[in-house]
């Protein structure tokens, strides 16, 4: 176990390392955020002599030097817009998103494990059929896409939900909720639902198919033959069994539903990390690109491990050392 | 709507609990039922307290608290809201005074102006003219003002309430570069903060004292801040102006980016007042009885420039005329713009001395195949260009429709846009053939446009310095320097005059529009009063019925 | 028996036959490629022909809007251009850059993941844990971060005449993993089998075992997959499209059309959001149901995720 924890704390420095690479990479060729910072009126002389100040003419493995060195001490660079440590920034603009991302994979919890379960049980049912198609749909519309119809229907023809932001919030601490006010739940509703619209068929169809295929096998026929109750064999054996791939494709999914906030969020006017990712983009601001890369980095890099953790957990008969 | 309705639930839920909580003890009803009545006045009185608050939503918040921090339209609307200056532009383009109660012009390099007396800022100490001194000497050693400022000298005080800003040679337009100055508060920002630094220091990248804290003399302060989320402004109890008929106590700016969630959030009533307005929405707006719209031109020239430095073929002004006549720009600000902008055919809109009244847009796509043939260049060529998509009202729409406008005389275009950031960047490399770029005159006068847009290129005065079309015309430079020095009005709009002509006859650049400056916002706000051509509106003296 | 013949006696074309869905969906399929494939013979006007844009045309609604006009069946977009022609040509690129990129990322993953899976060993783990990484962090980031650098590096003023070659390469090289996996999965399976064994037997070198023997095997799980790929590729273009991060305005696809109408969506112009999107949606869900046919059909294992 504590091997595997190793092991698993140097993949993920190399992971981070490979990122920083990479981070450092784009830090050089997104654009000149001097040309931001100053008015434009500003002469060129004077952005030189800026340019100069924050370093940013020295040779790129000077600067990368300055920036691992920083990196290691928890320093990822002062955003140039927000005029604050990066980190800060991201930790202030985190929980939005952590919300978001929470909020959507409830729905998907709560919707995805019934559904899920009873088409499986009865797959001939006419709402089975009904949902299968409508899941196939589902996956079928981007998520963008999902995103703009329902501002266009809630918000602008019946103006029934707020097109944009978080709402009304309360801070605890450092973290400011949205989910303590009425007017905050009504904002993320939508987000949510359309950052769950592509996700919740995807994982209706997988906890049916894999139980499905639970049902099929023989400790399942052995169980209809000792003559358990329909109730204990479906939630007791075959539901515990289907756990496992749920969980693991879970695992990996976070990181596509974190890449999904970035549309998500766009549209929505969502203040959080996506938002503030593209922000960024759009204002040249490497400190804080780097930072978020860093930062998406660390979470999925922790989340797969706490999956194979589960894993090991679940299934005893992998022994965690030998996962992969 | 549902969220009012939800809310309404609510609140009648915990009516509820407060009944419930009642009859448990039949003694206590008459005491609670007073207590309600109580609490209903009490809502009532906070609420007609609090009604005077404005929901502002613009697309973009304040980077900073610190007003030299950087020259911006969003810096100096906040500027405007929480110091004043010592003059300020009027709806119809004159000055009138503010913290400055009048002026008068020594000599041609002096002027020398009275302050109001009994001016408070936000801290309690008095405006003096150390302050004003103090300002502008901050202003020469910031990199975005140093250049406007770079004229004048530090100022000289007279006496407590009277100072003289001098320049280093003849300054025409000493008095509207005086807009600029809002004086800080020298003894709030003179010393060394926590961190032991100072407090006058400029940061453009990170902390410094004021980017995080401020006094002003101006009517708000701020109260809340959270960056690219909201700013609340709260207004403050010691301002000077009690003449002023703004009645907004309180203003909540949320920034939306977004144009349609903008006009979106406005319809709905969760904001009150919105800026900019798209072009799109505008008929919508004007439709709807809740709110209004209130447009009026612009003075920011929306333009492309041909680099002659980089196609041989834009060298010769007969496949220069031959691109403007084939830019249908009256199609664009009708279609694209929705008739919210005004043709152009110049760089000075109509009011600025420069004004050429005779020069007029001149589309015609059988012309413009004449001039190609002319020029030699019947076949066409192909060229490159790159436009910002986040910069100017519609840029990407109208880049994408000037690019296939110029297909139709064979020029075929190979367009790129790319976010603010990115682009001016590229822009100042001349990456592509054709650039696009607007221009707003920070002196409200002709002779900008000419020094900055189309004067030879020069690293070592600095003229011509967003001339990435590289036009180059002896007369038209030695023009503009005269002007500089012309006390004479006559004189000098004549001079201005003939710059534009050349420049439209020689086709030095491409003129397409000046964008609309447009607000819109409830029925009840006293819009019409508070905007200007330099598009702060003066939330100030907003009256709110 | 030729091979028409042994097509007709199989399994696939069996069930194809009975399954009325399928052969719905595959006649949509094959209508929406056929129009993309002879665009220029089916749409009305040449949307990138500059002769045939008048801005004066703009925002045209569909011609059964009251305001419509037969010249344009489907309205037209800001810029005057006809939408059905837009949108067939907008098809056209976004099915060039799904089919590109999954013929890519097919030829990466299968060969890696051949390889990787017959070999074993450090390359095994090697690309396997690379493809952990890769995954973990979902094909849409990757490709967001990897449009950025490579706009920066090709510079921004080039970058229209190479879009196309670029979203297929940003989409085919962030999606390799799913076929590496794929394929080392059926691979592992194979190794074991005595042909294979008998083979090495018989003197084969290796790599003639795995393209020769191993490769046939692993084709239906491909095919599948491949299915899905297609899908997902064109969602993603239309994702970074949609993001500013795709195909150039004068140029779009399906999701640059989509996200120069949102702006316009809440001033009524609904069409030139809606029409493309709906197009979209058509396309990815017809190869979507086709996957799931395949999939009944072959029932093959695939790498879940």
């Amino acid at each position: 176990m504590i091997a595997f924890m190793i092991r698993r704390l140097f993949q993920a420095l190399i992971v981070i390392f490979i990122i920083s690479v990479i981070g450092f990479a784009i830090k050089q060729s997104v654009g000149d955020p001097v040309r931001e910072l100053t008015g434009i009126s500003v002469s060129e002389e004077e952005r030189v002599e800026f340019r100069e100040k924050l370093g940013l003419n020295d040779p790129w493995y000077v600067q990368y030097g300055r920036f691992f060195g920083d990196a290691i001490q928890g320093d990822l660079g002062t955003s140039f817009f927000y005029k604050r440590p990066a980190t800060e920034v991201i930790l202030e603009k985190a929980p939005a998103t952590l919300e978001l991302v929470f909020v959507s994979s409830l729905i998907i919890l709560l919707f995805s494990v019934p559904l899920g379960v009873f088409s499986a049980i009865k797959p001939d049912s006419l709402f089975s059929r009904a949902l299968m198609g409508s899941s196939i749909v589902g996956v079928s519309i981007p998520v963008f896409l999902t995103a703009i119809m329902m501002v266009y229907l809630f918000s602008i023809k019946l103006s029934w939900l707020p097109s944009y932001g978080r709402g009304e919030l309360v801070m605890l601490g450092g973290w400011g909720t949205g989910l303590l006010t009425l007017d905050g739940w009504l904002h993320i509703l939508m987000p949510s639902v359309a950052l769950s619209s592509i996700m919740l068929p995807l994982f209706i169809r997988l906890i049916r198919s894999e139980m499905m295929e639970v049902l099929e096998s023989e400790y399942i026929k052995y169980a209809w033959a000792k003559g358990l109750t329909h109730r204990r064999v479906w939630f007791v054996h075959a539901f515990k069994n289907t756990l496992l791939p749920v969980i693991t494709v879970g695992g990996v999914q976070l990181g596509v539903t974190i890449a999904f906030t970035i549309l998500t969020e766009t549209v929505f006017q969502w203040q959080g990390l996506g938002f503030m990712f593209m922000e960024a983009v759009e204002r040249s601001d490497a400190p804080l690109l780097v930072a978020y890369l860093m930062f998406v980095g660390i979470v999925m890099v922790g989340v797969n491990t706490i999956v194979d953790l589960i894993y090991g957990l679940v299934n005893p008969t992998i022994r965690i050392a030998g996962v992969k | 709507m549902l969220s009012r309705w939800l809310q309404g639930l609510v609140s009648s839920a915990t009516g509820f609990a407060h009944i419930r909580a009642g009859l448990k003890s039949q003694e206590a009803i008459g005491m609670k039922k007073h207590f309600m009545l109580t609490l209903l006045l009490v809502l009532a009185l906070t609420g007609l307290a609090h009604a005077k608050t404005l929901k502002l939503a613009m697309d973009a918040d304040p980077v900073s608290l610190d007003p030299h921090m950087q020259l911006s339209g969003g810096m100096l609307q906040y500027s405007h809201m929480v110091f004043d200056p010592l003059v300020r532009w009027t709806k119809e383009t004159t000055i009138e005074g503010r913290l400055a109660e009048k002026w008068e012009r020594l000599d041609e390099k002096t002027v020398r102006f009275h302050l109001k007396k009994g001016v408070k800022f936000h801290s309690g100490n008095e405006l003096t003219a150390d302050d004003v001194i103090w300002t502008v000497n901050r202003l020469k050693e910031s990199v975005d003002f140093k250049g406007i400022f770079e004229q004048f000298n530090s100022p000289l005080k007279v006496d407590k309430y009277t100072v003289d800003i001098v320049t280093k040679v003849p300054y025409p337009l000493l008095v509207s570069t005086a807009t600029y100055i809002f004086p800080m508060d020298s003894k709030f920002y003179s010393g060394k903060d926590d961190k032991g630094m100072d407090k006058a220091a400029i940061n453009k990248t990170g902390y410094s004292f004021a980017n995080d804290n401020l006094s002003g003399t101006g009517k708000y302060t701020v109260s809340e801040r959270q960056q690219g989320v909201k700013v609340v402004f709260e207004a403050f109890a010691g301002y000077w102006d009690k003449e002023s008929p703004g009645n907004a106590d309180k203003i909540v700016l949320t920034p939306i980016k977004n144009d349609a969630t903008r006009v979106a959030a406005l319809l709905s009533g969760d904001v009150d007042f919105i800026m900019p307005v798209p072009p799109q929405d505008m008929d919508r707006i004007e439709k709807s009885d809740s709110v209004k719209l209130v447009t009026m031109s612009g003075t920011r020239i929306i333009t492309l420039q041909l680099n002659q430095n980089r196609v041989e073929a834009f060298k010769n002004p007969k496949v220069r005329q031959a691109v403007v006549y084939a830019v249908n720009n009256a199609g664009i600000a009708e279609k694209l713009m929705k008739g919210r902008a005004t043709v152009g055919a110049q760089n000075s809109p109509k009011g600025y001395a420069g004004h050429n009244p005779d020069l007029t847009p001149r589309y015609d796509l059988k012309k413009a195949k004449q001039l190609m043939k002319e020029a030699g260049y019947e076949k066409g060529f192909e060229v490159s260009m790159v436009a910002p998509n986040n910069r100017y009202v519609n840029d990407e729409k109208i880049a994408e429709a000037t690019a296939s406008m110029l297909g139709k005389i064979g020029i075929k275009v190979n367009l790129k846009t790319m976010p603010k950031a990115q682009y001016w960047d590229q822009f100042d490399l001349q990456v592509a053939d054709i650039q696009m770029i607007g221009w707003h005159s920070d002196t409200e006068d002709t002779g900008n446009f000419f020094e900055f847009l189309l004067m030879c290129p020069n690293k070592e005065t600095g003229y011509g310095q967003y001339n990435s079309g590289n036009y180059c015309n002896q007369e038209v430079d030695s023009l503009a320097l005269k002007v500089q020095a012309e006390t004479d009005e006559v004189k000098r709009t004549a001079m201005l005059q003939k710059m534009e002509k050349i420049a439209y006859d020689e086709a030095a650049f491409v003129p397409l529009h000046w964008q609309d400056l447009s607000w819109a916002g409830k029925k009840n706000l006293g819009i019409e009063s508070i905007v200007n051509v330099m598009n702060f509106p003066y939330f100030g003296d907003l009256v709110i019925q | 028996m030729n091979r028409l013949d042994k097509f007709r006696q199989s399994f696939l074309w069996y069930s194809f036959k009975r399954d009325k869905v399928a052969i719905a969906c595959l006649l949509v399929l094959l209508i929406l490629v056929l129009t993309a494939i002879f665009a220029p013979l089916i749409a009305p006007y040449n949307p990138y022909d500059p002769e045939m844009i008048d801005i004066m045309n703009s925002e045209i609604p569909p011609a059964w809007e009251a305001e419509g006009g037969t010249e344009f069946l489907l309205g037209t977009d800001s810029q005057g251009r006809d939408m059905l022609s837009t949108m067939i040509y907008g098809m056209r690129i976004s099915i060039i850059i799904g089919l590109g990129a999954v013929a890519l990322q097919a030829v990466l993953g299968v060969l890696i993941g051949l390889f990787a899976g017959y070999h074993g060993g450090r390359l095994d783990a090697f690309f396997m844990r690379a493809a952990d990484v890769q995954l973990s962090f979902s094909y849409l980031m990757v490709a967001i971060f990897m449009s950025a650098i490579l706009q920066a590096v090709v510079g921004v003023a080039k970058f229209g005449e190479i879009a196309i070659p670029f979203l297929v390469l940003v989409i085919g090289l962030s999606q390799w993993p799913q076929y590496a996996r794929t394929v080392r999965a059926s691979v592992l399976a194979e190794r074991k089998k005595e042909y294979v064994e008998a083979a090495r037997v018989a003197g084969f070198t290796s790599s003639r075992i795995i393209l020769d023997q191993i490769f046939p095997n692993t084709l239906s799980p491909i095919l599948v997959l491949s299915t899905i790929q297609v899908a997902n590729a064109v969602m993603s273009e239309a994702a970074l499209s949609f993001l500013g991060l795709g195909m150039p305005i004068d140029r779009p696809s399906l999701g640059s059309l989509i996200n120069s109408g949102f702006e316009l969506i809440f001033s009524g112009a609904w069409w030139i959001t809606a029409l493309p999107g709906l197009l979209l949606v058509i396309l990815v869900l017809s190869i979507n149901m086709l996957g799931d046919f395949l999939r009944d059909v072959f029932n093959p294992k695939l790498y879940k995720g």
